[in-house]
């Protein structure tokens, strides 16, 4: 009766299940169940152990918020040229849009296409630095998602859903694997604009506990809350404080040795403590010379706001940080709805240098072979235009890359049609990539369960399968 | 329509499972649905509380604690209820009345005041994802929802009969017709989270309805129905087709927001006074029609535009022609197609803008026309007319229409399709019938399921333990027959909850100290049995309250429009939070604090509060460094620690022993001991040089009584601020 977990545990009775549990068949089972029958409590953030070996410590999503055109960077379509100016032929049938462009004329991308590197890679003139990464880069170009609106796709991204609520794939992580640097959060999330739609939903617990929630990091020296004590309180007054506390609960937790959740308070101020000087240490970038922050291009006004970012997260992930989510162009940047030509270029330009550089720095210190980075939007865009000049939300067929850890590089995998409509050969749902991720941070998503509202709940819910084709 | 295939698609993959099934036996005998019968009671000389645990004891062999110490049960007892914890004044009178009903007396004191209703009215709040906007990208105020919020404090407050609390909620439009408070409570349907601006409002409209399909399950009947919304539950017996039975009560819902609460007469005043102003105005509002008139269609054309044709359809239709799903549809999509004047004035620009704004000033001088705007409420009501029929559908796509339902109930209780009652004229009569079968005394779930959370609140753990999952992988009841006598007498005396309040807390299972015992622990470390009550941390709001009560700054102002205390530097508001708010008002009880979807209050959110877009039965209990840093850094709390200080100083004078039993008295409710004294005594040495040697100004209290140094009043804010930093302060004990 060994069988992989759905999100429903298939036996006939609750004693079939204990029998099955009790044999060890259905340990992590049993694990989420007593969760449920005693609400989590006391320090989650343990490390725990993966599911299998992995090949990746963190990851370093890269979100390209508001939707970047596929068929403008990584998915050449030659056919768009030829049928620029006509209707969409009424063999690709009826769609409902966001804006209701169906009918409008098929509009042929603004940007030449090369190929680039020993893989022969195509990526269009707009992301020239990039480019010179072609032979690291494995590009997903048939990916497809549920959402038509921002919202809900930059929620599904995050989620698995495009209804807010569920845990996004950043607090499943920690959930999974507990943290690996008790002075940091496990889970940050940084954008360089506007607050990314949704926003805390796209890095919320969910129904898990709050612990396992996204902390976004604000620019500056203190990038969580709450991170400076109040009324300028120095550390010699707070230490004094806090060991007045410390002598308090002691006295409190007399004969109550029993509450680990005591002790552990006891220690989260003690966390919370270290974390006040690791915060801003880990964020600090006068450590690091000009030369790093030149490849990050943050010497050009242009590219600082995403080249800091991108420096941060390799921070970040240095320290055992393992997950990181910095949103470009955040609060729906990259919605070009019209004049993509103006739009797609400020971003591209924002973006290329900083997400080259990052790989270069990565590759150098060696953190490329234990770090997942994926570049990547809530969906791409429509072959026909959009107010002349602009395209359309397309979430039925779109482009993402990945790099780095567990990846084989190199490659192109999977296609859309021949106008970058839908996805065709290799489809591959959000539910797919969230699976491929967690694998290769060492977890099984259809062991990582939370028993939720009578469901064991895991994080690709009904769907998900490993795209084995980007696995070296 | 390639969305339509996909959902289609997912949808096959469950098509082979949806075939009909009998129910198992498991599923026959499945506790949750049986009568709910009278007990009797296995031992004679206790309470009836007391006697069924004390049976589960004796067969474990389990020793129960005994009682906890009065100050320990005072505390207990008062934060458990009002979630606030007992002044100084109110820890002496208890402890000085040595008559057998000082605790009964204390319960009823508790049960009677204002606070138990904004305690008790959060509990339900969190099963209803009460919020104060929409959700989603925009996020939108509801302005008029927390009306929905004073109802069901109020509803706490009387002692409401449960059976009415949920008939009104359900439908309360239908079966109270007039009421004012009935139709604030449709606002427990209201509160799903929406996206008012979605394009494909079908599949809005089938998400709505999951949403309220599912809340009102787990809420009402302690069931998960949403397993059974893509197939036939796994384990329960919940039907796929049970699931759109229950849908389809509500098929005919739309969101009503602007339900009037005026009575008849003050309605016709209204209209009355409103012709006079219109009248007066005609002229002026022509004029403001026609200049805005080309931006105003624009803006309708843009948004219609972008709706696919079958919703332009029923806009489009003739009233008499729409179908009922054309209704649906129409009530949809009409808020994305209407736009006040204002809001059309943002698109123009020079002389159209200036001409607006002409006339615009020109009409404000006929205010004193205008009658005063009557209250309203955001409602969830029915339209006959638009009633679309209600279908299961394949793996639960808005699109993959399988065959016809109509209302029913559990089909292993009552297979038989609905009987409609009679219902007032415009209504269908379904919610009546819902919400009278619920609340029917035979109804084996409803009294089980309410009885349960209440345990649950006052223990932090149901008898069982999963009070919204009564379901075959839910928890079993560890007392049984003890549940089923409570549910049993709560229905025969009139589902009054303060009475079953009344009935716990004063059983000794409910008074029973939280300390460790080594032979029962080992015997039963989980608490299944009862032998001791289990200490808790407070909830995220009642650690704020607390703090609020304790320093003297609580404005304990009731109702009304939600509130917003400054926020943290750095919360991004995306301009959703008011910020103007004045120190009054920002002190007020956590209940009444703006709960806005995207922005969570930071405090709240650090400390478990759920998110609002599902119904929450158990909050998570958990420690983090965020918690931490809140109470450690936060202004606020140093702020309070501020107020504490001050107040401590007012009440103590000078002498540091008396300041420290006083700070003692008005945080744990207790005189600290010499060995309290002497710790705190310590701080004051190793402290206050501390201090001098900081550059900062001290922070010291806004008001220094005479004589007091302020570097001894500024270690003495750090005293207060160290003892709200304390477990004994943070734990329920």
């Amino acid at each position: 009766m060994l069988q992989k977990l759905q999100h429903h545990w298939p036996v006939r009775s609750r004693r079939e299940f204990f029998t099955a549990a009790g044999s060890g068949l259905a340990g992590m089972a049993l694990s989420s169940l007593m969760a449920e029958a005693a609400p989590r409590r006391g320090d989650l953030l343990a490390a725990r152990p993966p599911h299998h070996a992995a090949k990746a410590k963190s990851i370093i999503f890269l979100f390209m918020e508001g939707g970047p055109s596929h068929i403008d960077l990584f998915d050449p379509k030659p056919k768009l040229k030829e049928l620029h100016g006509q209707p969409m032929p009424a063999s690709y049938g009826k769609l409902i849009t966001a804006m209701g462009t169906a009918n409008n004329s098929i509009m042929a991308s603004p940007r030449e296409f090369k190929q680039h590197g020993q893989s022969g890679l195509w990526v269009s003139d707009w992301y020239p630095h990039i480019a010179q990464h072609a032979d690291e880069l494995a590009v997903l170009r048939s990916c497809w998602a549920n959402g038509l609106n921002h919202v809900g796709s930059v929620c599904q991204m995050n989620t698995g859903d495009i209804l807010a609520g569920r845990p996004s794939l950043g607090a499943w992580t920690t959930y999974g694997l507990g943290t690996a640097n008790r002075n940091l959060p496990s889970f940050v999330v940084m954008q360089d604009d506007k607050e990314p739609l949704g926003g805390t939903k796209n890095w919320s617990a969910g129904f898990l506990p709050a612990t396992y929630q996204g902390t976004q990091f604000r620019t500056g020296d203190t990038p969580i809350l709450n991170l400076k004590p109040g009324g300028n309180a120095t550390s010699e007054q707070q230490l004094s404080k806090l060991s007045y506390v410390k002598a308090l609960n002691a006295r409190f937790g007399e004969g109550k040795d029993d509450d680990t959740e005591l002790d552990a308070r006891v220690r989260s101020f003690e966390l919370a403590y270290q974390m006040q000087s690791a915060g801003p240490e880990a964020v600090d970038l006068t450590q690091e010379s000009e030369a790093t922050k030149r490849l990050y291009g943050m010497d050009d006004p242009a590219t600082l706001p995403y080249g800091r970012n991108c420096l941060q997260a390799r921070r970040l992930v240095e320290r055992g940080v393992r997950f990181v989510e910095l949103y470009c162009g955040s609060g729906s940047g990259w919605d070009a709805h019209q004049n993509i030509e103006a739009n797609h270029a400020k971003w591209c330009r924002a973006s290329d240098k900083p997400i080259a550089g990052l790989l270069t720095d990565l590759k150098a210190r060696g953190l490329l072979d234990e770090t997942l980075v994926v570049w990547g939007g809530e969906f791409g865009r429509t072959p026909f235009n959009e107010k002349g000049d602009g395209r359309d939300h397309n979430p039925w067929g779109f482009s993402m890359f990945f790099a780095g850890a567990g990846i084989k590089p190199g490659q192109a995998i999977g296609t859309t049609d021949e106008i970058g409509l839908r996805a065709v050969e290799r489809p591959a749902h959000v539910h797919d990539i969230h699976a491929t991720m967690l694998h290769l941070l060492g977890m099984d998503h259809l062991q990582l369960t939370y028993q939720h509202n009578g469901r064991a709940e895991r994080p690709t819910i009904v769907g998900g399968s490993l795209i084995h084709e980007l696995l070296a | 329509m390639r969305a339509t295939l996909i959902l289609i698609s997912v949808a096959s993959a469950f098509a082979a499972e949806s075939a009909p099934k009998a129910f198992t036996a498991i599923q026959k005998r499945w506790w949750a649905i049986q009568p709910v019968r009278e007990q009797t009671p296995p031992v004679a000389t206790l309470s009836r509380i007391d006697a069924f645990v004390h049976a589960k004891l004796q067969g474990k062999g389990i020793t129960p604690n005994p009682s906890a110490d009065p100050v320990t049960l005072l505390r207990r007892a008062t934060l458990d209820l009002t979630g606030l914890p007992p002044t100084p004044e109110e820890t002496q009178a208890f402890l000085s009345d040595r008559s057998p009903e000082a605790f009964a007396k204390v319960v009823d004191r508790l049960l009677a005041s204002p606070r138990y209703g904004e305690r008790w009215g959060r509990h339900w709040l969190d099963l209803a994802r009460y919020a104060d906007s929409e959700g989603f990208k925009a996020d939108e105020t509801r302005p008029n929802i927390w009306r929905y919020r004073d109802y069901v404090i109020q509803s706490f407050n009387e002692d409401k009969p449960y059976n009415r609390f949920v008939q009104e909620q359900l439908a309360g439009d239908e079966m109270f017709p007039g009421d004012a408070q009935a139709l604030v409570a449709t606002g427990f349907n209201r509160h799903f989270p929406d996206e008012y601006n979605a394009r494909n409002l079908y599949q809005r409209r089938q998400e709505l309805l999951n949403d309220i399909t599912d809340v009102v399950g787990s809420t009402f009947m302690g069931l998960t129905f949403g397993c059974a919304r893509c197939h036939d539950h796994k384990f329960d017996p919940i039907l796929h087709k049970d699931y759109y039975r229950l849908q389809s009560f509500f098929a005919g819902l739309h969101i009503d927001d602007q339900a009037t609460l005026a009575s008849p007469k003050a309605q016709q005043e209204y209209q009355a006074q409103l012709k006079v102003w219109e009248k007066a105005t005609f002229d002026v509002r022509k004029e403001i029609a026609s200049v805005l008139k080309i931006q105003r269609d624009f803006r309708v054309k843009e948004n219609f535009d972008k709706f696919p044709e079958e919703i332009q359809a029923s806009v489009t239709c003739a009233p008499e022609k729409r179908t009922p799903m054309q209704w649906q549809m129409y009530y949809k999509a009409m808020p994305q197609l209407t736009f006040d004047d204002a809001e059309v004035a943002k698109g123009i620009r020079g002389d159209v803008k200036a001409a607006y704004q002409k006339l615009a000033a020109k009409l404000k001088t006929f205010d004193h026309l205008k009658p005063a705007e009557l209250p309203i409420t955001q409602a969830m009501v029915e339209d006959v007319a638009a009633i679309p029929s209600t279908h299961v559908l394949r793996g639960g796509a808005y699109d993959a229409v399988d065959e016809e339902v109509q209302p029913g109930f559990l089909s292993i209780l009552d297979p038989s399709d609905l009987r409609l009652p009679a219902a007032p004229a415009g209504k269908s009569g379904r919610r009546t019938a819902l919400a009278k079968w619920l609340t029917d005394p035979a109804n084996p779930l409803t009294a089980r399921v309410i009885v349960n959370r209440v345990w649950h609140y006052h223990f932090g753990q149901g008898l069982v333990a999963t009070p919204s999952d009564f379901g075959l992988m839910g928890a079993r009841p560890t007392h049984k027959e003890l549940l089923d006598d409570l549910s049993y007498r709560f229905v025969r005396d009139g589902w009054s909850i303060k009475r079953l309040h009344r009935e716990i807390m004063l059983s000794e299972t409910y008074r029973r100290s939280s300390d460790f015992a080594a032979a029962a622990g080992q015997a039963d470390p989980e608490n299944a049995t009862l032998w001791r009550y289990n200490r808790r941390r407070l909830e995220g709001e009642s650690i704020r309250d607390s703090m609020l009560a304790v320093s003297g700054l609580l404005n304990t102002k009731m109702n009304g429009p939600g509130v917003f205390p400054p926020l943290p530097a750095g919360v991004e508001t995306r301009g959703g939070w008011k910020r103007d708010e004045s120190l009054e008002e920002a002190r007020r009880r956590s209940i009444y604090i703006f709960v806005r979807r995207n922005t969570r209050y930071p405090m709240f959110e650090a400390f478990d509060m759920p998110d609002t877009h599902e119904s929450c039965a158990r909050r998570n209990q958990t420690v983090t460094p965020s918690q931490a840093l809140e109470l450690m850094n936060s202004e606020m709390v140093l702020d309070w620690s501020k107020g504490l200080a001050a107040r401590v100083l007012n009440d103590a004078g000078l002498s540091r022993e008396a300041m420290v039993d006083r700070a003692y008295r008005l945080v744990y409710a207790r005189p600290a001991s010499d060995d309290e004294k002497r710790l705190a005594s310590d701080f004051f040495t190793r402290h206050q040089p501390i201090l001098a040697a900081r550059s900062a100004p001290l922070v010291v209290p806004d008001k220094l009584p005479s004589g007091i140094q302020p570097i001894e009043a500024a270690v003495l804010v750090d005293l207060c601020h160290a003892l709200f930093n304390s477990n004994e302060f943070l734990y329920i004990n």
